[in-house]
């Protein structure tokens, strides 16, 4: 589940809410994995173990009621076999009374006595005429009213099978009744003694009975063994109904045939497997929870940083821009809150410069319009003066009218700002015919300029006010030597404007460019005005610097960017 | 910021911790628990506590007696625990098995010497050096049964004589006067008679259908005559005198003209049980039933022997010791807790047999009590040697006379029985 497709799912509208879905995504998914799996695994393990334990428990269970039974049919054949040999003929059937017949019992007995061990309850050998050999404690009559004991005994083997029962034919009224494994035989053999008596053996049953009481108690199973025409020998109390569901272990004694079953409800089986569902659930849900809670604390503390800075942009958008945001830590959040702020701060000084520059324009202009004449009188009225002059016959002085009217022409031509180069200099070519029309040839122009850099743009008006310093501040009656170099240095122009005038003193060049400086008297005013249209045009690191030393000549710099002049309109950088 | 992340790193793992725990362990995967305990919980006592083993034949309420005895001693003797081994009918079997496996209790109940004394320590040494068991004070014949080949291998722990019993009240209500010391078979067979009533399943005795025959000497010591010889090499001529056959021949006789009826045989209640319910008048035994009679309500007498004619008549004694085994480790702690068995603390606990100590019957006057005199009376007469002491090979002949008896009282006469026994058993005496 990438991102996107997250995003398709649900349009997330705050960061919080982004960051919160993958951080859950990233704990959640290999959380809940991890614990399916475990739960998967570990419940598939215990239940096989437990199937694995239940069949190990049935089969020693069905080892250990073998082993009683082959025990017990061992001791059986043992007196059978016994019986068999020619000098047990005189065992008789009724209590002997004759010396060898005695013997003869004794001998029966102690043989029987032999057979005991420590699990053994009984053993007899029950005439037909109820006289017994064994233990002196057998009462037969209430024997014989056992339900077991008339059984009909399989006519193959002579074997009856009485399954468990309490012993209460003992006569020994000390000891206390208790449960035992019985297995009565006919004797059949045609040569031996004693035919048609029957063998009982009985083996206490405790230790067997508590040990299906522990296993029902382990497994909580339902034990059942039944003998093969389906008599019940032993059942669990209380009996279950049986489920199609059940997980049924099953063994057959190899001894009699019995069959041993232990059932156990599914529910009981997947019991244990349930707790480890349970138990991993529980775990999961918790550590979801957990894990959405350090998630919603982590991001809303990650995202309030972002969006206090959002805030304080927003404020700063409305205008607001004394805002700032607070730096917390060193992190790249703590990086964008200082760059916020500095970047606003930017704005700010930027605002105000605007400001200043936007109020220095008005100013500018308000006194443009207060110097403003109306060109057309002024055309006009010096049409009728060269009219005048012609018809006088002063020729010089209409001359001195047609440069004049071309240079006011440039100069009160204000749709453009910015001139080409090649213009303003023509411009300069009038103003100094002008000047050649009154001192006389006294001055020289050198001029050096590239063809190529006449097309670049500079302030309107710019380098006349200079020429007209130079004349009137440097120069007395027009004589000396004037130079011009423009050059192109990288993407900059670099004007140079040489005199071998008087100069300036160097307390009035201090003063010269300071425009909030007391103005004694006139002059500085233009250049001061040129310094001033290159700073609002280019930025404050371009217009003039003004060199110079008391009568050796003033030299003026001027440095601004390269801008062509297109009829587009608009400059553009090269 | 860091430290936030690790925390939330912290809970992932803890809780991916959690979730893998509670999959391995809630499984109660069924491998086998760790052990329970110390690894040394085992039988054995720890190295502070000393454990003496103590074999007993006894069963209910006198094993019961005997475990306080025991919880007495270590009271007396802290870290010491005695560990009371009952082993009831398996007794022989048992103890010749810790023999074999030398691995045998330190101490135990003794009676037959002949088969054991070889595995068992001589005590002559002991009961000379310490003057506190009062080696005196004992019924000196009691040593007697303990002594093989001149050495002491039990000390007696109790004894007893036996007596008649007689239910007093069948006597009244036959008008027949309660019988007394001399009197004869005779005299007892025609009280028998007189108090025996088939109709009512009512009989004057009971006759056992499987006797011991180490009970049955005081009768034929009595008629003059022993199972065999003083020096222990003949039987001929004693086991089937006519002396010996007389006195068997009694009880078969009494069962056969229905004075006296056979018990404890096959489905048969024993003769005590049927003395209690008040069916048999005189019932032939030593101390033992002597309580549950009692408690049973019968109000009992007791008196000596029958005398045959012209005879004195003799008693037998049978008689319990306390030995301790060769093998034992802790022989001195052992000595000390027999010597507790038979102080006269434990002697007075002690209900089923009668007390070893004179000093313990003058206290409590027992030999002037009418129901206990007999006792006594009949331990005066005991002096004669059993059989069994005389000939280490009697087990063996004890078989054929087992057989010989048990002939007689179903019906047998007793001099055949008698003559094919000592013919059966010669071999065993070459």
């Amino acid at each position: 589940m990438t991102f996107r497709s997250l995003k398709r799912l649900f349009p997330f509208r705050s960061m919080r809410a982004k960051l919160l879905v993958c951080f859950l995504v990233v704990t959640i998914i290999p959380l809940l994995t991890l614990g399916a799996l475990s739960y998967y695994q570990s419940a598939k393990m215990v239940n096989s173990q437990f199937g694995k334990y239940g069949e190990n428990a049935v089969a020693q269970l069905e080892q250990q009621t073998s082993s009683y039974l082959s025990r017990m049919k061992q001791t059986t054949e043992a007196i059978n076999s016994y019986l068999l040999d020619p000098a047990r003929a005189d065992l008789g059937n009724v209590a002997p009374t004759a010396y060898q017949e005695i013997l003869d019992k004794n001998d029966f007995e102690d043989f029987l006595k032999a057979l005991h061990t420590d699990r053994t309850a009984g053993i007899y050998v029950i005439t037909r005429s109820g006289y017994f050999y064994g233990e002196n404690n057998l009462d037969v009559a209430k024997l014989e009213r056992t339900l077991a004991w008339g059984a009909e005994s399989d006519p193959a083997t002579g074997e009856n099978w009485l399954g468990f029962y309490v012993q209460e034919h003992i006569v020994d009224a000390g000891s206390p009744e208790r449960p035992v494994l019985g297995l009565a035989v006919s004797i059949n053999n045609p040569y031996g003694a004693l035919r048609g008596s029957k063998i009982l053996v009985e083996e206490n049953a405790e230790d067997l009975l508590r040990a299906f009481r522990l296993f029902e108690r382990d497994t909580k199973a339902h034990l059942k063994i039944t003998d093969p025409k389906g008599r019940v020998i032993y059942e669990t109390q209380p009996g279950i109904p049986p489920g199609d569901r059940d997980i049924v272990w099953k063994k057959n004694l190899s001894a009699n045939d019995w069959t041993i079953e232990a059932r156990l409800p599914a529910r009981d089986f997947f019991r244990s497997s349930g707790i480890i569902r349970s138990n991993t659930v529980m775990a999961a849900a918790a550590s979801c929870l957990l894990a959405f809670g350090f998630a919603y604390l982590f991001s809303s503390r990650f995202t309030a940083r972002i969006r206090r800075l959002k805030d304080s942009m927003q404020k700063v958008s409305f205008g607001k821009l004394h805002t700032r945001t607070k730096v917390e830590a060193r992190d790249e959040l703590g990086s964008l809150d200082i760059s916020f702020n500095s970047m606003v701060e930017g704005i700010q000084s930027l605002v105000r410069e605007v400001e200043r520059t936007e109020a220095l324009k008005k100013e500018a202009e308000l006194r443009a319009f207060h110097y403003q004449i109306n060109p057309h009188l002024l055309f006009n009225t010096l049409n009728s003066i060269q009219w005048k002059a012609r018809l006088a016959g002063a020729e010089d002085i209409r001359q001195m009218l047609y440069h004049l009217a071309m240079v006011l022409e440039g100069n009160l031509e204000i749709t453009q700002e910015l001139v080409p180069l090649g213009r303003e200099l023509r411009i300069i070519e009038h103003y100094l015919k002008i000047q050649e029309v009154r001192y006389g040839p006294v001055f020289r122009y050198e001029l050096e300029c590239d063809e190529s850099l006449k097309d670049y743009l500079i302030p309107r008006m710019t380098l006349q006010p200079l020429f007209e310093n130079i004349f009137f501040h440097g120069f007395e009656d027009g004589k000396g030597g004037i130079r011009l170099t423009i050059r192109e240095a990288g993407s900059l122009l670099q004007l140079v404007l040489t005199d071998n005038g008087t100069g300036i003193a160097p307390d009035k060049l201090k003063r010269l460019l300071q425009p909030d400086a007391k103005r004694k008297g006139k002059g500085g005013l233009g250049v001061q005005n040129v310094d001033q249209k290159f700073k609002l045009h280019y930025g404050p690191q371009y217009g003039l610097t003004v060199q110079s030393r008391a009568g050796q000549g003033t030299t003026v710099m001027i440095q601004w960017p390269k801008k062509e002049d297109n009829r587009n309109g608009g400059g553009k950088h090269d | 910021m860091k430290k936030k992340w690790s925390m939330a790193l912290a809970a992932t793992t803890i809780a991916t911790l959690l979730l893998t725990a509670c999959g391995g362990g809630g499984g109660g995967t069924s491998e086998s628990g760790a052990p329970s305990g110390s690894p040394a919980a085992s039988g054995g006592g720890s190295a502070g506590t000393q454990t003496i083993r103590f074999a007993t034949w006894d069963t209910g309420d006198a094993l019961k007696i005997e475990q306080d005895i025991a919880k007495k001693f270590e009271e007396s003797h802290p870290g010491t625990k005695i560990q009371v081994e009952a082993y009831a009918d398996g007794f022989d079997q048992k103890l010749a098995a810790g023999f074999g496996a030398t691995n045998p209790p330190d101490v135990m109940y003794m009676w037959d010497f002949p088969t054991y004394h070889q595995s068992l320590e001589p005590l002559d040494g002991y009961v000379s050096k310490d003057a506190s068991l009062k080696v005196d004070d004992f019924y000196s014949g009691l040593f007697n049964y303990g002594k093989i080949e001149g050495k002491l291998y039990g000390i007696p722990a109790g004894f007893t004589s036996r007596v008649v019993y007689y239910n007093k009240k069948l006597f009244d209500e036959a008008k027949i006067p309660y019988p007394k010391d001399g009197w004869t078979w005779n005299d007892f067979q025609a009280i028998s008679a007189k108090l025996s009533d088939k109709a009512k399943k009512q009989y004057g005795f009971g006759v056992r259908a499987s006797n011991d025959t180490y009970d049955l000497q005081g009768f034929v010591w009595s008629n003059g005559s022993s199972f065999i010889s003083d020096d222990g090499k003949k039987i001929d001529g004693y086991m089937n005198s006519k002396e010996t056959a007389q006195a068997i021949q009694v009880f078969g006789d009494m069962v056969k003209n229905g004075s006296a009826v056979l018990v404890g045989g096959k489905g048969q209640q024993s003769g005590e049980d049927i003395f209690k319910a008040g069916k048999i008048a005189m019932w032939e035994s030593g101390i033992w039933p002597l309580e549950s009679f009692k408690t049973a309500g019968i109000d009992v007498g007791t008196v000596e022997m029958p005398a045959f004619p012209g005879k004195p008549v003799k008693g037998v004694i049978a008689e319990s010791a306390l030995s301790i085994a060769k093998d034992s480790k802790q022989k001195d702690l052992a000595w000390e807790f027999v010597k507790f068995y038979v102080s006269d603390e434990a002697i007075k606990m002690r209900k089923a047999d009668l007390p070893v100590r004179v000093s313990v019957v003058n206290e409590l006057k027992l030999d002037q009590d009418p129901l206990y005199k007999p006792f006594y009376t009949m331990l005066e007469r005991s002096d004669n040697t059993p059989a069994f002491l005389l000939n280490a090979k009697w087990n063996e002949v004890n078989r054929q006379l087992s057989a010989a008896v048990e002939a007689v009282v179903q019906g047998s006469d007793a001099q055949d029985a008698l003559n094919q026994a000592v013919k059966d058993s010669e071999r065993y005496l070459k």
